[in-house]
């Protein structure tokens, strides 16, 4: 699974359709992603393994979510105020 | 409610034209609550339980489809592609 992984995660040329979200609105897709690859993050930290399989959301999000959103969520991890559950 | 199909087994002896109107209101109001009902406890983005089920769009499988109708999209090739963690 950690080759697949990789291997996707090499050939990455944009954003798969996701099923959770058919419609053109894709707002949600792009916050999920990146509370994903922080809840990712976090979870095989804590677990011990390598977080490299969480690169692939970090590609997605950065594919859908517009700059300034992901910079301002980053800023407001670093203060302690993101809204989201991570 | 009696005297509202009173009234209306009223009307429809003394017009029966109006039968039509009244099959396709009652038609389109059953649909209406159907879709409504539907969309309250099928959508992925509604979430009723907060602390076991909170967000249960999570919970949808990655060939599973919720729109009535997709055009151009073929949810039966769809697989996994999202690394567990």
């Amino acid at each position: 699974m950690a080759e697949a992984v990789s291997d996707k995660i090499k050939n990455y040329k944009t954003a798969p359709f996701d099923a959770r979200f058919p419609n053109t609105n894709q707002t949600r897709n792009c916050f999920q992603n990146y509370l994903d690859f922080h809840r990712c993050n976090k979870a095989l930290s804590a677990k011990g393994q390598e977080v490299s399989p969480c690169e692939w959301y970090q590609k997605v999000y950065k594919s859908l979510c517009p700059m300034s959103w992901v910079s301002k969520w980053d800023e407001q991890i670093e203060n302690g105020s993101f809204p989201g559950k991570i | 409610m009696s005297s509202f199909f009173g009234v209306v087994a009223k009307q429809i002896k003394s017009h029966p034209a109006l039968i039509p109107l009244f099959i396709f209101i009652s038609g389109g109001a059953t649909m209406s609550v159907l879709a409504l009902t539907r969309a309250a406890l099928k959508n992925p983005d509604v979430s009723w339980d907060h602390k076991n089920n909170p967000e249960p769009w999570n919970q949808m499988k990655p060939n599973q489809q919720y729109k009535l109708l997709a055009v151009n999209m073929d949810y039966s090739k769809l697989k996994k592609d999202r690394p567990d963690f």
